[in-house]
């Protein structure tokens, strides 16, 4: 299968009453995702991120348009042995303790009775929560309960992993493991869909983004390819002051390092490229040349504001 | 079998009503009051045995209704807090999940009217040396623990029909204008047909006073009755539930 998700002119309204005409909550949404990416669906509040997971995950019924996930309609329950959700605000049965309520997941993806209670531990490893095995959901904090999520969503070992702000509620700490976690799950060729706020974070895992916004897709693609290159940077070891100062003029944003060196950032003209160029062959490895990339944040405020500002 | 495990799993979350303290003060407490009865001889004229038998049959259809309704606040919460959403997103069919509520919330039923007929037993005979139980008196009490299967069906429809303020007070008015109310029990087709015939698992008059032999087959085709009745709320409240947006 090439890709995992297709989704094609996916439009959802909301009821309204019928003199009110209808927002929509989503709007002709056409994206392809490919079997193996991280795809980071990006965009503000309310913009039908989750609108757009919950119709592939067959809790709410589109208006018009088509989805495939792996294959197949949203409403194929046999399908969903094969993925992994974790809901943009997980709430769980309070009364069950955290292995109970796994081993009803676990019941529920048919995973057999010999196993189920090696993969309940594993996955409370994974997520570190064994300590707390044993105890009520009903007691745990946000990001405990965020945990569980996360190991309920893995419990069947996906093929796809749909995270709607799985990093919410995580402390840094927390952050950081759940971000191993989905790169391990890459690693064992599982495709990941997640939504999130946390820029920094989505740029560092995703290979391919969404941008979303007011139900609008405003772009969609290979993260390397959408994030234009914004000019080059001179790195200048430490020792060669002269050098960095004669740069200086130039420079758009000049660091001076802890270590004595300097980064001097140039905007991408060509003139500059050549002089820069010409400083390297005249001096060798005291300097680096490496082009500066425009961040996702930067990338995504000017799509945003590009598709928000009056016409 | 595989739909067994799905409906059995969702039941497993149901039946943790059974682990709440609560249920067994509430039971103990239906114990003492059927037990005091024994002490109303002389303001009953002498008639507290069948008022023990009524008590007791009084209380336990109560302690079916309370359990029965407890589904309505339960799938609610479970749909307002995303619960279900959670449960949803496995490979489970909504259909499955309303079984599995139904089927979960009836066997806590059962349980409960069970432990309180148990109770009952013990306290009478032990009350009434010379008086065994009664076939018909602990028929009763089966039919009680046999219309909880009804019960529970309607408090599952109205907690998807309805919205979550009004499904529990939908369910209780239901449920009492269909133990026998004389305002609906002309019309055939509301009662014993829109809403159930809850008057068919009541025997509180026979059993107090053991006027009739109520045969093991009235039991069966009441058990029947109330199975193919809850077939019929649950089909319907699967037929709204597949259309619903879920949070």
């Amino acid at each position: 299968m090439d890709n995992i998700i297709e989704i094609k002119g996916l439009t959802k309204y909301y009821g309204s009453l019928f003199w009110k005409k209808k927002k929509p909550s989503l709007y002709d949404l056409n994206l392809t995702i490919p079997d193996g990416a991280i795809f980071g669906f990006l965009g503000p509040n309310g913009a039908g991120k989750t609108t757009t997971i919950k119709i592939l995950m067959n809790l709410i019924k589109q208006s018009s348009g088509e989805a495939l996930i792996l294959g197949c309609p949203p409403d194929n329950v046999e399908v969903k042995r094969l993925i992994g959700f974790l809901p943009d605000a997980p709430a769980f049965s309070p009364y069950l303790s955290a292995t109970e309520f796994l081993n009803i997941c676990a019941k529920l993806f048919g995973i057999p009775s010999d196993i189920r209670k090696t993969r309940i531990a594993e996955v409370l490893e994974t997520v570190r929560m064994t300590r707390h095995a044993k105890s009520k959901l009903g007691g745990f904090s946000r990001g405990m309960t965020q945990r569980i999520g996360i190991a309920q969503a893995i419990l069947n070992n996906p093929r796809l992993l749909i995270l709607d702000e799985p990093l919410v509620g995580l402390d840094p700490h927390g952050r950081q493991e759940l971000k191993d976690i989905i790169l391990d799950q890459k690693a064992r060729g599982t495709s990941v869909f997640f939504c999130s706020h946390i820029l920094s974070d989505a740029e560092k895992i995703c290979d391919r983004i969404g941008i979303l916004c007011e139900s609008r897709l405003l772009c969609s693609g290979r993260l390397d390819e959408l994030l234009s290159e914004t000019g080059s940077k001179l790195h200048v070891n430490p020792g060669h002051d002269d050098i960095a100062k004669d740069m200086l003029s130039a420079a758009t944003e000049t660091i001076k390092r802890p270590d004595g060196g300097w980064e001097l950032s140039f905007s991408n003209k060509t003139e500059i490229t050549q002089t820069l160029l010409a400083v390297k062959e005249k001096h060798g490895d005291a300097v680096a040349i490496t082009s500066s990339r425009e961040s996702l944040e930067d990338f995504f405020f000017r799509k945003i504001e590009n598709a928000t500002k009056p016409s | 079998m595989k739909t067994i495990n799905e409906v059995m799993a969702i039941a497993s979350g149901a039946w943790q009503l059974l682990r709440m303290r609560v249920v067994y003060v509430l039971i103990l407490c239906v114990l003492v009051l059927i037990g005091t009865a024994y002490r109303y001889d002389v303001l009953s004229l002498g008639q507290h045995k069948a008022l023990m038998v009524d008590v007791s049959l009084m209380l336990n259809t109560l302690a079916a209704i309370l359990v029965a309704i407890s589904v309505t606040f339960e799938i609610s919460r479970e749909l307002r807090e995303g619960v279900a959403s959670t449960l949803l997103s496995k490979p489970l069919g909504r259909t499955h999940y309303l079984i599995g509520k139904l089927v979960g919330i009836s066997i806590a039923g059962i349980v409960v009217t069970g432990l309180i007929t148990a109770g009952f037993c013990v306290i009478f005979s032990s009350a009434f040396d010379d008086a065994g139980i009664g076939q018909t008196m602990l028929m009763g009490h089966l039919l009680i623990m046999a219309s909880v299967i009804p019960m529970s069906a309607l408090a599952v429809m109205f907690s998807v029909l309805v919205p979550e303020s009004i499904a529990a007070i939908a369910t209780v008015i239901v449920i009492w204008f269909a133990h026998s109310t004389p305002a609906v029990d002309k019309i055939a087709v509301l009662y014993g047909g829109i809403l159930p015939d809850l008057n068919l698992f009541n025997l509180k008059a026979e059993a107090a006073y053991n006027i009739a032999s109520i045969s093991w087959v009235y039991l069966a085709l009441a058990l029947l009755w109330g199975i193919i009745y809850s077939v019929f709320a649950t089909s319907l409240a699967s037929l709204v539930f597949s259309f619903r947006d879920l949070k």
